[in-house]
């Protein structure tokens, strides 16, 4: 265990943490408005299957980029129209979106590719990778930041700002106070409904960006079904930092960790076993930090869960 | 005597009937989303219908394939609705069949003793398992106040990996060319016996629907399952009433878990005669098994016959996928799109309106 090789499994870490802290982020502000979004998988999946489509036929990343915020919004609009304004069950839009976009995205990829299982293509570029150049030398750190993309970075800068905008602006009372009793935020001229919905879209854009991490970040190409249950541990990951964008991180990179330690096994142990890893992990998180979370709330939600 | 008799089949139909009738027409609205899909892929609907029709319940070949995928999905449908109408979101039937399947198999291929009765041990082993595998979470959910959500869909993925694990190394059959991850073949006598001389239909079925009937006397006619279904629908209720809640739930869990071993066992000891790599998770049973229980409402013969329906989709979609090149997924869509127009409850929208307006009516007439 030299500290190379330490180095280079917090690198993944922190490329793993990425998409799973963009959707956690995603998960708390909807749950900060009192909505119980499940279908985070689904808002991933299309984006990391959009962005790779666009990038294949024009090559552009900002297109593609925008193209995987765009898709995965969309499907957030879906959630929000159904659960928010048709009050549908949160369970059933859930898992039903999720299965769509799984079967609707391998629909696709044998439609428009005639493919089956993944597509990779040399033409496809990757998201820019940034090499600090002072930092880049620093033997150990220069190693950990090595090759990392501007999504990586920024995605750390969103969480800040959405820290920011959600507790040290009037805007960001008013939403939170939609989460907190919604029959009073409603009685003093709060819009809860339009704000709820709002939150679902930008939840489905915080996902999407997301999902074209995974798709073009350490590796460039989509898998069938590639998200793989990240977004039921971003779940987790909101969960346990209690919704609050900078906790959020710090449970993020848990569960990054928990995919770089994976990762980093797999030459040591048959990758099925290490691919448990974060599963486990996330169900041995959930059990230790549930008691200090607050028991009531949980319960109401949880008494169907 | 006669008339009791028709009474007694009016009964029953207005039965089916009331149960079919929010599936029939979210039905309809789903395979609409469909035609527009392939309308969209270039090809008409009428035709591609008609053709994955034909080769899903028109032709008896076909027929007995809709049939034969349908047991797994019948029996998974059987689980999820055990947990889901007492409360309990129950995502990880999968995880609970896959792990009961693997047991079965093990203790079939290597217990010794006579066939006959290590077959039916291997059965009962799985169903332990199967059971065992969904304490867990409900454990989880009672000591810790955990997300059943999670937890049971993150078991999914744990049993898939660590089964694969299994047929690819310790358990793996190394008498064929070795390119394949599966088990050895169980013992002929263990085999569920074929019930047609032409395809792989088999006695699975039968299971299935025993399966289906014991849910529709838990459900009518025990106190458990007033219970059950009184903690899914009021807790406080329930709890008001002298309903022992951590119980009930226990016991609602584990028999998600038996029933969901089931599924499995079916598929392996009547159609396979072995476990091999993925043959549970890439074929979806247990998802498309909660599409059927979501659709019908969690009604025992409802769901039966969505089951049925949704396999039939799927057989037809791969069929189509053959000859039209229309990818099979059609019917994933399909399927999502009726399950996302019954969560909108448009039908029951309908429904009550009527209702609403009868009733108006006969105040009316009473004032």
């Amino acid at each position: 265990m030299n500290s190379a090789y330490i180095a280079s499994i917090l690198n993944s870490t922190l490329r793993s943490t990425t998409p799973i802290l963009l959707a956690a982020l995603g998960s708390a502000v909807c749950s900060r408005v009192g909505v119980f979004n499940i279908a985070l998988e689904a808002q991933m999946l299309i984006a990391s299957f959009a962005s790779i489509a666009v990038n294949y036929f024009t090559g552009s990343i900002l297109l593609s980029v925008s193209a995987g915020i765009l898709s995965g919004a969309l499907v957030g609009l879906i959630v929000a129209v159904l659960q928010v304004k048709y009050k549908a069950a949160d369970m059933v839009v859930g898992t039903s979106l999720n299965l769509l976009i799984q079967g609707g995205t391998t629909f696709l990829l044998y439609l428009i590719f005639g493919l089956r299982g993944s597509l990779v293509d040399n033409r496809l570029v990757s998201l820019a990778k940034i090499n600090l150049p002072v930092i880049r030398d620093i033997p150990f750190l220069g190693r950990v930041l090595e090759n990392l993309t501007i999504v990586d970075y920024l995605s750390y800068i969103i969480a800040l700002l959405l820290f920011i905008w959600l507790f040290k602006t009037v805007s960001g009372f008013r939403i939170l106070s939609v989460g907190i009793n919604k029959a009073a935020a409603e009685s003093l001229g709060t819009k809860a409904v339009r704000i709820q919905m709002g939150m679902v879209v930008l939840s489905g854009a915080l996902c999407g960006l997301g999902g074209t991490v995974l798709s073009m970040g350490q590796v460039i190409m989509f898998t069938e079904n590639m998200t793989s249950g990240r977004g039921f541990i971003a779940m987790a990951a909101a969960s346990l930092g209690m919704s609050h964008p900078l906790m959020t991180i710090l449970s993020s990179l848990f569960f990054g960790l928990c995919q770089g330690i994976g990762l980093a096994l797999q030459n040591i142990i048959k990758s099925q076993l290490t691919m448990t890893l974060p599963y486990i992990a996330t169900i041995v998180a959930l059990v230790l930090f549930s008691r200090q979370l607050k028991p009531s709330a949980k319960l109401k939600k949880q008494g169907k869960a | 005597m006669k008339q009791s008799h028709n009474a007694g089949a009016r009964e029953f139909g207005l039965r089916l009937w009331r149960a079919l009738r929010q599936p029939l027409i979210a039905v309809l609205f789903g395979l609409l989303v469909g035609a527009l899909v392939i309308l969209a892929c270039g090809q008409n609907p009428a035709a591609v219908y008609l053709e994955m029709f034909d080769k899903s319940f028109f032709k008896p070949y076909y027929l007995f394939s809709t049939l034969t995928r349908a047991t797994p999905i019948i029996i998974c449908s059987m689980a999820t609705s055990m947990a889901w109408r007492a409360g309990y979101i129950n995502i990880g039937v999968e995880g609970q069949m896959v792990t009961g399947t693997l047991v079965a198999t093990v203790v079939a291929l290597y217990v010794p003793g006579p066939p006959v009765l290590i077959g039916l041990l291997a059965w009962i082993a799985g169903m332990a398992a199967g059971a065992l595998y969904a304490l867990l979470p409900a454990v989880l959910t009672w000591k810790f106040q955990v997300s059943m959500v999670i937890t049971t869909l993150m078991l999914n993925y744990v049993a898939n990996n660590i089964a694969s694990y299994f047929v690819t190394y310790p358990l793996k059959d190394t008498s064929g060319d070795g390119l394949s991850f599966h088990t050895p073949e169980i013992h002929e006598v263990m085999r569920l016996p074929r019930l047609s001389s032409s395809s792989t239909f088999n006695a699975g079925f039968l299971l299935a629907v025993a399966v289906m009937l014991l849910m529709v006397f838990i459900t009518r006619k025990t106190v458990f399952g007033y219970e059950s279904k009184m903690g899914g629908f009021n807790p406080s209720f329930a709890r008001y009433g002298g309903t022992k809640q951590v119980k009930v739930m226990m016991i609602t869990m584990a028999l998600s878990g038996a029933i969901a071993s089931l599924a499995g066992s079916a598929e392996v000891f009547g159609l396979k005669y072995r476990y091999s790599d993925g043959m549970l998770s890439s074929t979806s049973y247990a998802w498309t098994g909660l599409m059927a229980a979501l659709i019908a409402d969690l009604d025992p013969i409802g769901m039966f016959f969505v089951s049925i329906f949704l396999s039939g989709l799927q057989i037809g979609g791969s069929a189509i996928q053959r000859s039209l090149g229309i990818p099979l997924e059609i019917a994933t869509i399909i399927q999502c799109c009726i399950t996302l127009f019954v969560s909108v409850k448009l039908v029951f929208k309908i429904r009550k309106k009527k209702a609403s307006k009868e009733e108006v009516k006969e105040g009316g007439v009473k004032a």
